[in-house]
Protein backbone atom coordinates (compact mmCIF):
# COMPACT_ATOMS: atom_id res chain seq x y z
CA UNK A 1 0.00 0.00 0.00
CA UNK A 2 2.06 3.01 -0.87
CA UNK A 3 -0.30 5.17 1.29
CA UNK A 4 -2.02 5.45 4.01
CA UNK A 5 -5.66 6.07 5.47
CA UNK A 6 -5.36 9.34 6.27
CA UNK A 7 -4.08 10.15 3.25
CA UNK A 8 -7.09 8.60 1.10
CA UNK A 9 -9.10 10.75 3.57
CA UNK A 10 -6.68 13.86 2.58
CA UNK A 11 -7.49 13.23 -1.26
CA UNK A 12 -11.03 12.05 -0.90
CA UNK A 13 -13.01 15.38 -2.53
CA UNK A 14 -10.67 15.35 -5.52
CA UNK A 15 -10.94 11.60 -6.02
CA UNK A 16 -14.47 11.17 -6.11
CA UNK A 17 -14.52 14.08 -8.36
CA UNK A 18 -12.02 12.81 -10.49
CA UNK A 19 -9.81 15.57 -10.03
CA UNK A 20 -6.49 14.21 -8.73
CA UNK A 21 -3.41 13.94 -10.80
CA UNK A 22 -3.32 10.44 -12.47
CA UNK A 23 -0.54 9.15 -9.79
CA UNK A 24 -2.92 10.17 -6.68
CA UNK A 25 -6.07 8.67 -8.48
CA UNK A 26 -3.75 5.54 -9.14
CA UNK A 27 -2.48 5.50 -5.11
CA UNK A 28 -5.99 5.90 -3.88
CA UNK A 29 -7.30 3.32 -6.11
CA UNK A 30 -4.70 1.18 -5.14
CA UNK A 31 -5.12 1.79 -1.44
CA UNK A 32 -8.87 0.67 -1.59
CA UNK A 33 -8.13 -2.86 -2.83
CA UNK A 34 -5.94 -3.49 0.12
CA UNK A 35 -7.86 -1.65 2.70
CA UNK A 36 -9.77 -3.21 5.00
CA UNK A 37 -11.20 0.58 6.59
CA UNK A 38 -14.78 1.34 5.06
CA UNK A 39 -13.64 4.54 4.02
CA UNK A 40 -16.91 6.20 4.45
CA UNK A 41 -15.71 9.88 3.66
CA UNK A 42 -15.54 8.78 -0.12
CA UNK A 43 -19.47 7.39 -0.03
CA UNK A 44 -20.57 10.76 2.15
CA UNK A 45 -18.53 12.98 -0.30
CA UNK A 46 -18.93 10.89 -3.67
CA UNK A 47 -23.08 10.99 -2.71
CA UNK A 48 -23.43 14.47 -3.29
CA UNK A 49 -22.11 14.60 -6.97
CA UNK A 50 -25.65 12.75 -8.55
CA UNK A 51 -27.53 15.59 -7.10
CA UNK A 52 -25.25 17.89 -9.34
CA UNK A 53 -26.68 16.67 -12.64
CA UNK A 54 -30.09 17.81 -11.20
CA UNK A 55 -29.06 21.26 -11.08
CA UNK A 56 -29.68 21.37 -15.04
CA UNK A 57 -32.72 22.61 -16.49
CA UNK A 58 -33.95 19.18 -19.05
CA UNK A 59 -33.28 19.78 -22.28
CA UNK A 60 -35.01 18.37 -25.29
CA UNK A 61 -32.73 16.79 -27.89
CA UNK A 62 -33.71 16.68 -31.06
CA UNK A 63 -36.33 13.81 -32.03
CA UNK A 64 -34.34 11.58 -34.58
CA UNK A 65 -32.18 11.18 -31.44
CA UNK A 66 -34.52 8.42 -29.46
CA UNK A 67 -34.62 6.85 -33.11
CA UNK A 68 -30.90 6.39 -33.10
CA UNK A 69 -30.96 4.49 -29.60
CA UNK A 70 -33.61 2.73 -30.35
CA UNK A 71 -32.09 1.27 -33.62
CA UNK A 72 -28.98 1.26 -31.83
CA UNK A 73 -30.29 -1.25 -30.01
CA UNK A 74 -32.59 -3.49 -32.38
CA UNK A 75 -29.15 -3.58 -33.96
CA UNK A 76 -27.11 -4.60 -31.04
CA UNK A 77 -29.87 -7.41 -30.14
CA UNK A 78 -30.25 -8.35 -33.77
CA UNK A 79 -26.16 -9.05 -33.37
CA UNK A 80 -26.21 -11.02 -29.61
CA UNK A 81 -29.63 -12.32 -28.98
CA UNK A 82 -30.22 -11.75 -25.41
CA UNK A 83 -32.80 -14.14 -23.11
CA UNK A 84 -34.61 -13.47 -19.77
CA UNK A 85 -32.72 -16.64 -18.52
CA UNK A 86 -29.34 -15.69 -19.48
CA UNK A 87 -29.60 -11.94 -17.95
CA UNK A 88 -30.95 -13.43 -14.47
CA UNK A 89 -28.09 -15.72 -14.07
CA UNK A 90 -25.78 -12.62 -14.67
CA UNK A 91 -27.69 -10.74 -12.20
CA UNK A 92 -27.86 -13.54 -9.76
CA UNK A 93 -23.87 -14.03 -10.05
CA UNK A 94 -23.95 -10.23 -8.13
CA UNK A 95 -23.41 -10.33 -5.06
CA UNK A 96 -25.37 -7.63 -3.03
CA UNK A 97 -22.84 -7.63 -0.52
CA UNK A 98 -22.95 -4.06 1.01
CA UNK A 99 -19.47 -2.67 1.13
CA UNK A 100 -17.76 0.85 2.45
CA UNK A 101 -16.13 0.96 -1.38
CA UNK A 102 -18.81 -0.19 -3.77
CA UNK A 103 -18.19 1.12 -7.62
CA UNK A 104 -20.53 1.43 -9.31
CA UNK A 105 -20.60 -0.50 -12.71
CA UNK A 106 -20.85 2.34 -14.46
CA UNK A 107 -17.44 2.92 -16.63
CA UNK A 108 -17.51 0.24 -18.88
CA UNK A 109 -20.66 2.30 -20.00
CA UNK A 110 -19.28 5.20 -20.58
CA UNK A 111 -16.20 4.18 -21.86
CA UNK A 112 -18.03 1.91 -24.45
CA UNK A 113 -18.22 3.34 -27.69
CA UNK A 114 -21.03 2.51 -30.26
CA UNK A 115 -18.64 1.32 -32.95
CA UNK A 116 -17.48 -1.61 -31.01
CA UNK A 117 -20.98 -2.70 -29.75
CA UNK A 118 -20.89 -5.68 -32.25
CA UNK A 119 -17.39 -6.81 -30.86
CA UNK A 120 -17.84 -9.23 -27.88
CA UNK A 121 -19.79 -10.28 -25.41
CA UNK A 122 -17.83 -8.81 -22.52
CA UNK A 123 -17.88 -5.47 -21.72
CA UNK A 124 -15.54 -3.30 -24.04
CA UNK A 125 -13.85 -0.59 -21.97
CA UNK A 126 -11.40 1.78 -22.56
CA UNK A 127 -7.28 0.87 -22.28
CA UNK A 128 -5.88 1.25 -18.95
CA UNK A 129 -2.91 1.29 -17.54
CA UNK A 130 -2.50 -1.63 -15.22
CA UNK A 131 -0.48 -0.69 -12.64
CA UNK A 132 2.09 -2.27 -11.47
CA UNK A 133 1.24 -4.40 -8.91
CA UNK A 134 2.08 -5.72 -5.36
CA UNK A 135 2.54 -9.54 -5.33
CA UNK A 136 0.67 -11.96 -3.27
CA UNK A 137 1.76 -13.65 -0.71
CA UNK A 138 3.26 -16.85 -2.31
CA UNK A 139 0.80 -20.22 -2.06
CA UNK A 140 2.90 -23.30 -0.30
CA UNK A 141 5.04 -25.08 -3.16
CA UNK A 142 2.53 -28.01 -3.23
CA UNK A 143 0.10 -26.20 -5.20
CA UNK A 144 2.92 -25.28 -8.64
CA UNK A 145 3.80 -29.13 -8.22
CA UNK A 146 0.08 -29.98 -8.52
CA UNK A 147 -0.28 -27.58 -11.44
CA UNK A 148 1.50 -30.34 -13.74
CA UNK A 149 -1.93 -31.15 -15.12
CA UNK A 150 -3.79 -34.24 -15.66
CA UNK A 151 -6.36 -34.42 -18.27
CA UNK A 152 -9.11 -36.47 -17.08
CA UNK A 153 -11.65 -37.08 -19.59
CA UNK A 154 -15.21 -36.95 -18.05
CA UNK A 155 -18.33 -35.77 -19.77
CA UNK A 156 -19.48 -32.18 -18.51
CA UNK A 157 -21.49 -30.67 -20.38
CA UNK A 158 -20.72 -32.40 -23.76
CA UNK A 159 -17.08 -31.50 -23.17
CA UNK A 160 -13.86 -33.31 -22.42
CA UNK A 161 -12.97 -31.19 -18.94
CA UNK A 162 -8.92 -30.82 -18.13
CA UNK A 163 -8.54 -31.02 -14.34
CA UNK A 164 -5.91 -30.47 -11.86
CA UNK A 165 -5.08 -32.48 -9.20
CA UNK A 166 -6.92 -30.89 -6.06
CA UNK A 167 -9.71 -29.05 -8.28
CA UNK A 168 -12.89 -29.54 -7.31
CA UNK A 169 -15.09 -30.98 -10.58
CA UNK A 170 -17.37 -27.89 -9.90
CA UNK A 171 -14.41 -25.61 -10.27
CA UNK A 172 -12.91 -27.38 -13.41
CA UNK A 173 -12.53 -25.86 -16.57
CA UNK A 174 -14.50 -26.88 -19.66
CA UNK A 175 -12.35 -27.38 -22.10
CA UNK A 176 -12.33 -28.52 -25.84
CA UNK A 177 -9.22 -29.88 -27.04
CA UNK A 178 -10.77 -29.90 -30.36
CA UNK A 179 -9.15 -29.51 -33.94
CA UNK A 180 -8.12 -26.04 -34.21
CA UNK A 181 -8.11 -24.78 -31.05
CA UNK A 182 -5.22 -22.27 -29.55
CA UNK A 183 -3.97 -23.17 -26.23
CA UNK A 184 -1.69 -20.84 -24.36
CA UNK A 185 -0.11 -21.41 -21.06
CA UNK A 186 -0.76 -18.21 -18.45
CA UNK A 187 2.27 -17.67 -16.71
CA UNK A 188 2.33 -15.24 -13.29
CA UNK A 189 5.10 -12.23 -13.55
CA UNK A 190 7.74 -12.41 -11.20
CA UNK A 191 7.84 -14.87 -8.62
CA UNK A 192 3.88 -15.10 -8.64
CA UNK A 193 2.06 -18.58 -8.06
CA UNK A 194 -0.90 -18.13 -10.69
CA UNK A 195 -0.74 -20.38 -13.68
CA UNK A 196 -3.07 -22.17 -16.06
CA UNK A 197 -4.17 -21.75 -19.52
CA UNK A 198 -6.41 -20.03 -22.34
CA UNK A 199 -8.25 -21.81 -24.93
CA UNK A 200 -9.20 -20.08 -27.74
CA UNK A 201 -11.76 -22.09 -30.34
CA UNK A 202 -11.93 -21.78 -33.84
CA UNK A 203 -15.83 -20.90 -32.81
CA UNK A 204 -13.97 -17.36 -30.89
CA UNK A 205 -15.04 -19.16 -27.87
CA UNK A 206 -12.33 -18.61 -25.17
CA UNK A 207 -11.86 -20.71 -21.82
CA UNK A 208 -9.64 -19.15 -19.27
CA UNK A 209 -8.18 -21.63 -16.38
CA UNK A 210 -6.30 -20.50 -13.50
CA UNK A 211 -4.65 -21.96 -10.76
CA UNK A 212 -2.07 -21.34 -7.65
CA UNK A 213 -4.14 -18.30 -6.60
CA UNK A 214 -4.16 -16.69 -2.95
CA UNK A 215 -7.97 -16.93 -1.96
CA UNK A 216 -10.12 -13.73 -2.38
CA UNK A 217 -11.77 -12.09 0.74
CA UNK A 218 -14.40 -9.66 1.21
CA UNK A 219 -15.93 -8.92 -2.01
CA UNK A 220 -12.22 -9.10 -3.94
CA UNK A 221 -12.54 -10.91 -7.02
CA UNK A 222 -10.33 -12.00 -9.57
CA UNK A 223 -11.37 -10.49 -13.33
CA UNK A 224 -10.31 -11.72 -16.56
CA UNK A 225 -9.70 -9.07 -19.72
CA UNK A 226 -9.09 -9.35 -23.30
CA UNK A 227 -6.98 -6.48 -24.98
CA UNK A 228 -7.72 -6.91 -28.61
CA UNK A 229 -6.12 -3.62 -30.22
CA UNK A 230 -7.13 -1.01 -28.01
CA UNK A 231 -10.18 -2.35 -26.77
CA UNK A 232 -10.35 -4.32 -23.63
CA UNK A 233 -13.26 -6.87 -22.58
CA UNK A 234 -14.27 -8.51 -19.36
CA UNK A 235 -14.14 -12.15 -20.01
CA UNK A 236 -15.84 -12.82 -16.52
CA UNK A 237 -14.68 -12.82 -12.78
CA UNK A 238 -14.72 -15.46 -10.47
CA UNK A 239 -13.82 -15.21 -6.73
CA UNK A 240 -11.33 -18.26 -5.55
CA UNK A 241 -11.07 -20.22 -1.79
CA UNK A 242 -8.60 -21.94 -0.51
CA UNK A 243 -8.49 -24.60 -3.76
CA UNK A 244 -7.17 -21.06 -5.42
CA UNK A 245 -8.14 -21.87 -8.92
CA UNK A 246 -11.25 -20.46 -11.02
CA UNK A 247 -12.55 -20.61 -14.82
CA UNK A 248 -14.00 -17.79 -16.85
CA UNK A 249 -15.29 -18.43 -20.83
CA UNK A 250 -16.37 -15.79 -22.95
CA UNK A 251 -18.09 -15.76 -26.39
CA UNK A 252 -18.04 -13.56 -29.22
CA UNK A 253 -13.93 -13.10 -28.04
CA UNK A 254 -12.97 -10.15 -30.65
CA UNK A 255 -10.54 -11.05 -33.42
CA UNK A 256 -7.93 -9.73 -33.43
CA UNK A 257 -4.12 -10.78 -34.47
CA UNK A 258 -3.01 -10.73 -30.87
CA UNK A 259 -5.18 -11.08 -27.91
CA UNK A 260 -3.52 -10.61 -24.46
CA UNK A 261 -5.32 -12.14 -21.76
CA UNK A 262 -4.81 -10.92 -18.24
CA UNK A 263 -6.25 -11.83 -14.85
CA UNK A 264 -6.25 -9.27 -12.11
CA UNK A 265 -7.19 -8.58 -8.75
CA UNK A 266 -9.73 -6.34 -7.62
CA UNK A 267 -11.65 -4.94 -5.22
CA UNK A 268 -15.22 -6.05 -6.51
CA UNK A 269 -16.43 -7.10 -9.39
CA UNK A 270 -17.37 -3.78 -10.72
CA UNK A 271 -14.64 -2.65 -11.64
CA UNK A 272 -14.51 -2.38 -15.28
CA UNK A 273 -10.86 -1.42 -16.37
CA UNK A 274 -8.12 -3.58 -14.99
CA UNK A 275 -6.80 -1.72 -12.37
CA UNK A 276 -5.68 -4.47 -10.31
CA UNK A 277 -2.40 -6.34 -10.06
CA UNK A 278 -1.84 -8.41 -12.96
CA UNK A 279 -1.59 -11.84 -11.07
CA UNK A 280 -1.32 -14.25 -14.69
CA UNK A 281 -1.71 -13.40 -18.37
CA UNK A 282 -0.84 -14.87 -21.50
CA UNK A 283 -0.64 -13.67 -25.24
CA UNK A 284 -2.61 -15.78 -27.71
CA UNK A 285 -1.66 -15.41 -31.59
CA UNK A 286 -3.93 -16.32 -34.26
CA UNK B 1 -60.96 3.29 6.95
CA UNK B 2 -59.26 4.17 3.52
CA UNK B 3 -55.76 3.24 3.54
CA UNK B 4 -53.63 6.41 4.20
CA UNK B 5 -51.78 8.30 1.33
CA UNK B 6 -48.39 6.98 0.16
CA UNK B 7 -46.03 9.29 1.79
CA UNK B 8 -43.62 11.02 -0.48
CA UNK B 9 -40.78 8.70 0.22
CA UNK B 10 -42.87 5.66 -0.79
CA UNK B 11 -43.65 7.03 -4.08
CA UNK B 12 -40.33 7.27 -4.81
CA UNK B 13 -39.33 3.60 -3.64
CA UNK B 14 -42.54 2.50 -5.87
CA UNK B 15 -41.38 4.43 -8.97
CA UNK B 16 -37.47 2.61 -8.35
CA UNK B 17 -39.18 -0.04 -8.45
CA UNK B 18 -40.68 0.25 -11.33
CA UNK B 19 -37.66 1.52 -13.00
CA UNK B 20 -35.90 -1.71 -11.54
CA UNK B 21 -38.45 -3.83 -13.55
CA UNK B 22 -37.64 -1.71 -16.75
CA UNK B 23 -33.75 -2.50 -16.08
CA UNK B 24 -35.14 -6.12 -16.03
CA UNK B 25 -36.83 -5.65 -19.48
CA UNK B 26 -33.52 -4.36 -20.81
CA UNK B 27 -31.69 -6.97 -19.26
CA UNK B 28 -34.01 -9.38 -21.21
CA UNK B 29 -33.83 -7.73 -24.58
CA UNK B 30 -37.26 -6.66 -24.62
CA UNK B 31 -36.92 -2.89 -26.43
CA UNK B 32 -40.26 -1.35 -24.78
CA UNK B 33 -38.06 -1.12 -21.59
CA UNK B 34 -35.52 0.82 -23.39
CA UNK B 35 -38.24 3.34 -24.83
CA UNK B 36 -39.74 4.32 -21.85
CA UNK B 37 -36.21 4.45 -19.81
CA UNK B 38 -35.57 6.95 -22.68
CA UNK B 39 -38.55 8.69 -22.21
CA UNK B 40 -37.89 9.22 -18.80
CA UNK B 41 -34.71 10.64 -18.66
CA UNK B 42 -33.20 11.53 -22.10
CA UNK B 43 -34.01 15.02 -21.50
CA UNK B 44 -31.72 15.32 -18.26
CA UNK B 45 -29.42 13.07 -19.79
CA UNK B 46 -28.81 15.39 -22.95
CA UNK B 47 -28.92 18.57 -20.72
CA UNK B 48 -26.22 17.04 -18.82
CA UNK B 49 -24.11 15.99 -21.92
CA UNK B 50 -24.84 19.76 -23.15
CA UNK B 51 -23.55 21.17 -20.28
CA UNK B 52 -20.35 19.26 -20.39
CA UNK B 53 -19.28 19.55 -24.18
CA UNK B 54 -20.92 22.65 -24.77
CA UNK B 55 -21.50 21.03 -28.59
CA UNK B 56 -24.96 19.86 -29.60
CA UNK B 57 -23.59 17.27 -32.03
CA UNK B 58 -21.38 15.71 -29.25
CA UNK B 59 -24.39 15.56 -26.93
CA UNK B 60 -26.37 13.68 -28.99
CA UNK B 61 -23.44 11.13 -29.60
CA UNK B 62 -22.36 10.99 -25.64
CA UNK B 63 -26.33 10.35 -25.13
CA UNK B 64 -26.73 7.67 -27.51
CA UNK B 65 -23.94 6.22 -26.56
CA UNK B 66 -25.13 6.22 -22.67
CA UNK B 67 -28.40 4.53 -23.33
CA UNK B 68 -26.77 2.23 -25.32
CA UNK B 69 -24.88 1.15 -23.34
CA UNK B 70 -27.86 1.28 -20.49
CA UNK B 71 -28.76 -1.08 -23.02
CA UNK B 72 -26.11 -3.61 -22.90
CA UNK B 73 -25.24 -3.98 -19.49
CA UNK B 74 -28.97 -3.05 -18.39
CA UNK B 75 -28.07 -7.09 -15.94
CA UNK B 76 -24.89 -5.27 -14.15
CA UNK B 77 -27.43 -2.96 -12.59
CA UNK B 78 -27.58 -3.53 -8.92
CA UNK B 79 -30.98 -1.93 -7.76
CA UNK B 80 -29.71 -1.68 -4.09
CA UNK B 81 -26.85 0.33 -5.09
CA UNK B 82 -28.84 3.33 -6.85
CA UNK B 83 -31.23 4.90 -8.86
CA UNK B 84 -31.04 4.26 -12.19
CA UNK B 85 -31.59 8.12 -13.16
CA UNK B 86 -28.36 8.00 -10.63
CA UNK B 87 -26.82 5.83 -12.60
CA UNK B 88 -27.34 6.81 -16.30
CA UNK B 89 -26.16 10.19 -15.30
CA UNK B 90 -23.19 9.03 -14.05
CA UNK B 91 -22.42 7.26 -17.59
CA UNK B 92 -23.47 10.28 -19.54
CA UNK B 93 -20.64 12.55 -17.08
CA UNK B 94 -18.16 9.99 -17.85
CA UNK B 95 -19.25 9.27 -21.19
CA UNK B 96 -18.98 13.42 -21.62
CA UNK B 97 -15.85 14.38 -19.89
CA UNK B 98 -13.92 11.22 -21.68
CA UNK B 99 -15.15 13.00 -25.18
CA UNK B 100 -13.81 16.59 -24.07
CA UNK B 101 -10.71 15.10 -22.46
CA UNK B 102 -9.52 13.30 -25.85
CA UNK B 103 -10.48 16.04 -28.25
CA UNK B 104 -8.88 18.41 -25.93
CA UNK B 105 -5.83 16.32 -25.87
CA UNK B 106 -6.11 14.88 -29.06
CA UNK B 107 -4.89 11.27 -27.55
CA UNK B 108 -6.57 8.10 -27.84
CA UNK B 109 -8.23 6.38 -24.42
CA UNK B 110 -5.20 4.24 -23.80
CA UNK B 111 -2.29 6.96 -23.68
CA UNK B 112 -4.25 9.20 -21.51
CA UNK B 113 -4.52 9.83 -17.55
CA UNK B 114 -8.44 9.72 -19.21
CA UNK B 115 -7.84 5.71 -18.42
CA UNK B 116 -7.99 6.52 -14.64
CA UNK B 117 -11.75 6.37 -13.89
CA UNK B 118 -12.72 9.28 -12.92
CA UNK B 119 -13.97 8.02 -8.77
CA UNK B 120 -17.06 9.58 -8.68
CA UNK B 121 -18.64 7.66 -11.31
CA UNK B 122 -17.91 4.66 -9.40
CA UNK B 123 -19.47 5.77 -6.32
CA UNK B 124 -22.81 4.66 -5.29
CA UNK B 125 -26.06 6.79 -5.74
CA UNK B 126 -26.06 6.26 -1.94
CA UNK B 127 -29.38 8.72 -1.26
CA UNK B 128 -31.89 7.72 -3.44
CA UNK B 129 -34.69 8.52 -0.60
CA UNK B 130 -33.10 11.93 -1.03
CA UNK B 131 -32.84 12.28 -4.49
CA UNK B 132 -36.41 11.44 -4.88
CA UNK B 133 -38.01 14.52 -2.90
CA UNK B 134 -35.05 17.02 -4.13
CA UNK B 135 -35.85 19.14 -7.67
CA UNK B 136 -33.72 21.18 -9.52
CA UNK B 137 -34.41 24.63 -7.73
CA UNK B 138 -34.19 23.26 -4.69
CA UNK B 139 -30.38 21.89 -5.37
CA UNK B 140 -29.86 25.29 -7.36
CA UNK B 141 -30.23 26.68 -4.15
CA UNK B 142 -28.46 24.79 -2.34
CA UNK B 143 -25.44 25.15 -5.07
CA UNK B 144 -26.00 28.90 -4.70
CA UNK B 145 -25.66 28.90 -1.21
CA UNK B 146 -21.94 27.97 -1.45
CA UNK B 147 -19.40 30.52 -1.79
CA UNK B 148 -18.43 31.38 -4.73
CA UNK B 149 -14.86 29.52 -5.10
CA UNK B 150 -15.76 26.80 -3.93
CA UNK B 151 -18.94 26.24 -6.27
CA UNK B 152 -16.44 27.13 -8.59
CA UNK B 153 -14.20 24.41 -7.95
CA UNK B 154 -17.13 21.99 -7.52
CA UNK B 155 -18.37 22.64 -10.75
CA UNK B 156 -15.00 22.74 -13.04
CA UNK B 157 -14.57 19.20 -11.32
CA UNK B 158 -17.79 18.09 -12.30
CA UNK B 159 -18.84 19.73 -15.20
CA UNK B 160 -15.74 20.28 -17.12
CA UNK B 161 -13.44 17.66 -16.20
CA UNK B 162 -10.97 19.71 -14.87
CA UNK B 163 -8.45 18.47 -12.07
CA UNK B 164 -7.47 20.06 -9.48
CA UNK B 165 -4.15 21.19 -10.64
CA UNK B 166 -5.71 22.42 -14.04
CA UNK B 167 -8.17 24.35 -11.51
CA UNK B 168 -5.32 26.10 -10.43
CA UNK B 169 -3.86 27.48 -12.96
CA UNK B 170 -7.32 28.48 -14.71
CA UNK B 171 -8.36 30.09 -11.53
CA UNK B 172 -4.82 31.50 -10.56
CA UNK B 173 -5.52 30.02 -6.77
CA UNK B 174 -3.00 28.44 -5.17
CA UNK B 175 -3.80 24.31 -5.42
CA UNK B 176 -3.86 23.92 -1.87
CA UNK B 177 -6.38 26.65 -1.91
CA UNK B 178 -7.90 24.91 -4.31
CA UNK B 179 -8.15 21.46 -2.48
CA UNK B 180 -9.75 22.79 0.44
CA UNK B 181 -12.47 24.79 -1.52
CA UNK B 182 -13.37 21.49 -2.99
CA UNK B 183 -13.23 19.63 0.46
CA UNK B 184 -15.27 22.56 2.01
CA UNK B 185 -18.06 22.71 -0.92
CA UNK B 186 -18.91 19.11 -1.03
CA UNK B 187 -19.32 19.01 2.79
CA UNK B 188 -21.14 22.27 2.70
CA UNK B 189 -23.58 21.00 -0.14
CA UNK B 190 -23.81 18.08 1.25
CA UNK B 191 -24.60 19.55 4.60
CA UNK B 192 -27.71 22.19 2.80
CA UNK B 193 -28.93 18.62 0.92
CA UNK B 194 -29.54 16.89 3.87
CA UNK B 195 -30.98 19.83 5.56
CA UNK B 196 -33.59 20.36 2.42
CA UNK B 197 -34.87 16.77 2.99
CA UNK B 198 -34.62 17.11 7.04
CA UNK B 199 -32.42 13.85 6.66
CA UNK B 200 -29.97 13.25 9.22
CA UNK B 201 -27.17 15.38 9.42
CA UNK B 202 -25.13 12.85 11.81
CA UNK B 203 -23.02 12.08 8.95
CA UNK B 204 -21.77 15.09 8.26
CA UNK B 205 -19.00 15.72 11.21
CA UNK B 206 -16.79 12.03 9.66
CA UNK B 207 -16.48 14.05 6.83
CA UNK B 208 -15.59 16.91 8.20
CA UNK B 209 -13.03 15.17 10.20
CA UNK B 210 -10.61 16.12 6.91
CA UNK B 211 -11.41 19.24 6.33
CA UNK B 212 -8.02 21.08 6.69
CA UNK B 213 -7.66 24.94 6.08
CA UNK B 214 -10.53 27.26 4.68
CA UNK B 215 -10.77 29.09 1.50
Amino acid sequence: MTIRCDRVLELAPGFVLGALDAADMAAVHEHLIACRESHPELRELGGVLPYLAVSLEPVEPPARLRAAVIAAAQADLAAHPRSAQAAARRVAAIPRTAVAYEPLAVEAWAAEPAATVASGSGTVVSLASVRRSRRRRALAWATRVAAAVAVVAIVGYGYGVVREPGARPSQSPFFVPGQGDVVVDLTAPGAGTAHGFVDLRPTNHLIVYVNGLVPTTGDQVYMVWVTAGKDVSLAGYFRVDSQGDGTVQMDNVPRAPSLWVQVCIEPNEHVTTPTGPTVASATIFS
Amino acid sequence: MGAPPPLEGDQELKAEESEAELMRQVAAGEIGGLETLYDRHHAMAYALALRITTEPGLAEDVVQDSFLGLWRNAARYAEAKGSVRGWLLAIVRHRAIDTIRRRKNGVTLDDDTTDIVPAALTLPDIWPEVAGRLDAEQVRIALEGLPPAQREAIEYAYFDGLTQREIATRTGAPLGTVKSRMRLGLVALRRELLDVTDAANELVPAVTAGSKGRS
